[in-house]
């Protein structure tokens, strides 16, 4: 296919030569990836990573960069195009075959097995002989993570470990494929910003041990902070390559999407009486041990109350015992007047309680079910979407129209399912059907983890937007900039507790941090 | 929910993987024929002629088609909701022995004839319920409970037409015949085509629309691909699980209790030739849609028919119905992953 790169002017001359250059670990030559359904995901992308370099790719939700790095990893095949691993052409038949090139990816979802422990999920990978000797894949795990500096007991299950310490497990389980290549797709979307501190320093290791590292992220500063060159796709295509020490976060903003994104005024709310009161609630986690231990809170009406903390302090447990998905063990959950402490889930949604899930993929979404049957998940029982079980199938596409077109989703038509869209539309998809349930409660995990600037600022907008309508939201986040963005209060988590409260006039960050980590 | 009008990619898919699954059942029975010195074409045209060659055998067919298709109707519901019910059989018979006690007892007439309907249905459903409990309330495997059910539930019916029901007049045990006024009357005159195969095609739409039209459908469909999200959802998942269990063992039921209103008109022990299990072969190439089911169970009608003719023209056992069967099962089975592997390689573009 020989069609000119879009934008000519932006095109960087560098990399029209042909790859054959050793110094580059990976060439992409004119890689086009067109999926069944007719979208086209990339278009003649021509893109090298240097040997040793950090290179950051940044793009909208759907700008293709999750299948750029599929294509590379041998889990998708280029409709056209070539790649060259240390100047020779190769062709990546499976992600086995890239294996054996020295080439590993870390999903934007992770793909460890909850229920195995670390030793047991690294083994799987190693076991290419059909033996498992777990003597050799011990060693392989302690040299490595010694060589690291990482401290991972492979006896742990991952199911037990915080997220920052899972994302260590996926590298480690990489570098014990002796990967020279690392993709990372999003490793940052969902730490705190102390753990991708220490995951920055692992990628610095790595980097002077002398891997190359492709990283995908939203964030501008991160990109700005860890790479040597940025590359920015949209819509399928190469907009541009620089170094990043010409590069500045307005000139990757401007790259990354057409137009000017719209800056949210956030102006504080005006609280009113209470709606959701959690009282002295104690529940536990999966292993039966106490993750929430007496913890109280209130959110009123027309007020954002923001929960810091790093993950793994008990906000997954508070939030599935409000929500009905887990048991308390003692204490209340009120709603307005309702009590609905242990109530089934399905009374908590219709008394009013909306609920953006941190685990998009297993609880946010039916992969397999159209978008518009996803989008109608929560109001299917209720006139009028039914009347006597009677689904009106008109209004359900009608509804899922409104949705993609008013929260912007990128599909190709409302009945595609959901497993062929991009990560970020995905969590714009479940972003859109909770906001516009109604109710009185709207508990937002993560609600942008993943999404591009334009879509978080647009979801900004239609949280702020809520509370000016009087509904309260809990908004727990990782990412701090935003809670301290959007909250009227802030109440810092640790240990399953509440162990502090700011308001964000006069915050101080350090002791924010410092209770975060339980140093007070 | 589909667009109706435009054939969706999912649907064209299915279709595909279901003609892939007969294709090459054909082809390896092709080969099982060609060792024995069979000409395969001659052989599939016998069986052709003997399951379509005239109206009789036409009818013959229908006939045979009756109970497959009531039972994997409502096996295809329960499959949709990942509950695998393997003991449709045993849920036949019983509801087929409960049916025919019902009919004797109020003795003739069309009132007879919907009651035993009614308590044959149910008492498929009665027989999948215990099962249905358990995997519920205990979390114990559907498939170990329904299919050793089967076995329960048959000897239970044998034992009962041996003994308490047996009926005074044969030899053989079974029970009483049902009054020939309950019967379900003969549609087609000179054949045996009864009522019953009007029921069953009525059935299809009414799977169809409960599938896809009603908001049980939609939870099912939920609850069959991913529980986590049904939970958060508010669907109660472990209340699909039961319905959609109880309701492929209703069908069976009634599979069963028109199987004797229609044509055996008593229970024997040789009631089913494992319409149950055919069932299952049924929905999964017809993967769990009404309509695709339809065309399936019209297709394994056929082969068991087609093959009685087989036997006596080329000389071919009757253990061929099994076999070919089996293989359907495994190709069924197989076809995804195959489809999968055809797509990877782009021989096959959907
Ligand atoms: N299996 C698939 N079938 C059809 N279309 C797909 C499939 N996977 C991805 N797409 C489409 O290809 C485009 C690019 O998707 P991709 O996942 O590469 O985006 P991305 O840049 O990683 O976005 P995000 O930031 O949201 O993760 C999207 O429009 C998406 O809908
Ligand atoms: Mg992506």
């Amino acid at each position: 296919m020989a069609i000119t790169p879009l934008s000519s002017p932006f095109f960087n001359d560098k990399e029209q030569d042909n790859g054959k250059d050793a110094e580059y670990a990976v060439f992409l030559k004119g890689i086009t990836k067109i999926f069944p359904n007719g979208t086209v995901a990339n278009h003649d992308v021509t893109l090298g990573i240097l040997k040793g370099e950090v290179h950051a790719i940044l793009g909208e939700n759907g700008a293709g960069k999750t299948t750029l790095m599929r294509i590379i990893s041998g889990i998708l095949k280029p409709d056209s195009g070539e790649i060259l691993i240390d100047g020779k052409p190769v062709r990546i038949r499976d992600p086995m075959e890239a294996s054996r090139l020295g080439i590993g990816m870390v999903h934007q979802h992770f793909t460890l097995i909850p229920e195995f422990t670390v030793r047991e999920n690294i083994a799987l990978v190693l076991a290419t002989s059909g033996w498992l000797n777990l003597k050799k894949v011990d060693e392989k795990i302690t040299s490595v993570s010694k060589s690291m500096g990482l401290e991972i007991d492979p006896d742990s299950k991952i199911e037990s470990l915080p997220i920052g310490k899972r994302q260590q497990v996926e590298i480690l389980r990489l570098l014990c494929q002796d990967v020279k290549i690392l993709i990372l797709d999003e490793p940052t979307s969902v730490l705190t910003p102390i753990e991708v501190d220490s995951f920055f320093r692992m990628i610095r290791d790595l980097k002077s041990s002398g891997k190359t590292i492709v990283l995908i992220t939203h964030k501008m500063k991160e990109a700005l902070q860890i790479s040597d060159r940025i590359t920015v796709l949209r819509a399928g295509r190469v907009i541009k390559t620089i170094p990043t020490s010409e590069a500045n976060e307005a000139l990757l903003a401007s790259l990354v999407v057409e137009g000017m994104i719209p800056a949210t005024v956030v102006r504080r709310g005006t609280p009113g009486a209470p709606v959701l009161r959690v009282e002295s609630l104690r529940v536990s986690d999966d292993r039966g041990r106490p993750a929430v231990d007496g913890l109280s809170l209130v959110v009123r009406s027309g007020e954002i109350v923001g929960i810091a903390g790093v993950a793994g302090n008990g906000q997954k447990e508070l939030v599935e015992a409000i929500t009905g998905l887990r048991r308390v063990e003692s204490g209340t959950v009120r709603l307005a007047l309702h009590d609905i402490t242990n109530k089934p889930t399905r009374f908590i949604i219709e008394r009013g309680i909306s609920y953006i899930p941190e685990d998009r993929l297993h609880r946010g979404v039916i992969l397999t079910m159209g978008v518009h049957e996803n989008l109608a998940l929560k109001c299917i029982g209720k006139p009028p979407m039914s009347r006597k079980s009677v689904i009106d199938r008109g209004l359900v596409l009608r509804n899922a129209e409104n949705l993609i077109s008013r929260f912007s989703i990128k599909v190709p038509d409302p009945c595609t399912s959901v497993e062929n869209l991009s990560g970020g539309n995905i969590q714009k998809l479940i972003v859109a059907r909770e906001l516009s349930n109604g109710g009185e409660v709207l508990i937002a995990e993560q609600p942008t983890a993943g999404l591009d600037i334009k879509a978080s600022e647009a979801v900004h907008q239609e949280l702020v937007a809520l509370r000016s309508k009087g509904i309260g939201i809990l908004l727990v986040s990782s990412d701090l900039d935003e809670i301290i963005k959007l909250s009227d209060r802030i109440c810092v988590i640790f240990g399953g507790r509440i162990v502090g409260e700011f308001v964000p006039e006069n915050l101080d960050i350090e002791r924010l941090s410092r209770l975060m980590l339980g140093a007070e | 929910m589909t667009n109706q009008l435009v054939i969706s990619r999912g649907t064209k898919r299915s279709i595909v993987r279901a003609l892939l699954s007969v294709a090459l059942t054909l082809v390896a029975t092709s080969i099982i024929f060609l060792i024995n010195n069979v000409n395969p074409f001659l052989a599939f045209i016998y069986m052709f002629q003997g399951a379509f060659g005239d109206i009789n055998l036409l009818s013959e067919t229908l006939i045979r088609m009756t109970p497959i298709l009531i039972v994997s109707l409502g096996l295809a519901v329960s499959f949709k909701c990942k509950i695998w019910n393997i003991g449709a059989e045993g849920q036949l018979y019983i509801g087929a022995m409960l049916g025919t006690i019902v009919a004797i007892g109020i003795g003739g007439g069309p009132l007879a004839l919907l009651a035993a309907l009614v308590v044959g249905a149910l008492g498929g459903l009665l027989w999948a319920a215990g099962p249905a409990l358990m995997k519920v309330k205990l979390g114990i495997n559907e498939v170990i409970t329904t299919f050793l059910m089967n076995f329960v539930g048959i000897y239970l019916v044998q034992w009962m037409i041996s003994y308490p029901f047996r009926s005074p007049d044969t030899l053989f045990p079974e029970s009483a015949a049902i009054p020939s006024t309950s019967a379900l009357a003969v549609i087609l005159p000179r054949t045996r085509l009864h009522l019953g195969v009007v029921l069953a095609l009525a059935l299809v739409p009414v799977v169809y629309f409960l599938l896809e039209r009603t908001t049980f459908g939609y939870k099912v469909k939920v609850v069959g691909e991913s529980p986590e999200a049904a939970r958060y959802g508010g669907i109660e998942v472990g209340r699909m699980i039961f319905v959609s269990l109880i309701f492929s063992g209703l069908l069976a039921g009634l599979a069963g209790i028109t199987e004797v209103m229609g044509i055996q008109h008593r229970v024997r022990g040789s009631l089913s030739p494992g319409y149950g299990y055919t069932g299952i072969v049924v929905a999964l190439l017809g993967q769990n849609n009404p309509l695709g089911v339809a065309l399936a169970s019209l297709f394994l009608a056929a082969i068991m028919n087609g093959s009685s003719t087989l036997a006596w023209t080329m000389n071919i056992p009757m253990g061929i119905v099994d076999l070919m069967q089996g293989l359907l099962f495994v190709f069924v089975l197989a076809s995804e992953p195959l489809m999968r592997f055809l797509e990877r390689r782009g021989v096959l573009k959907l």
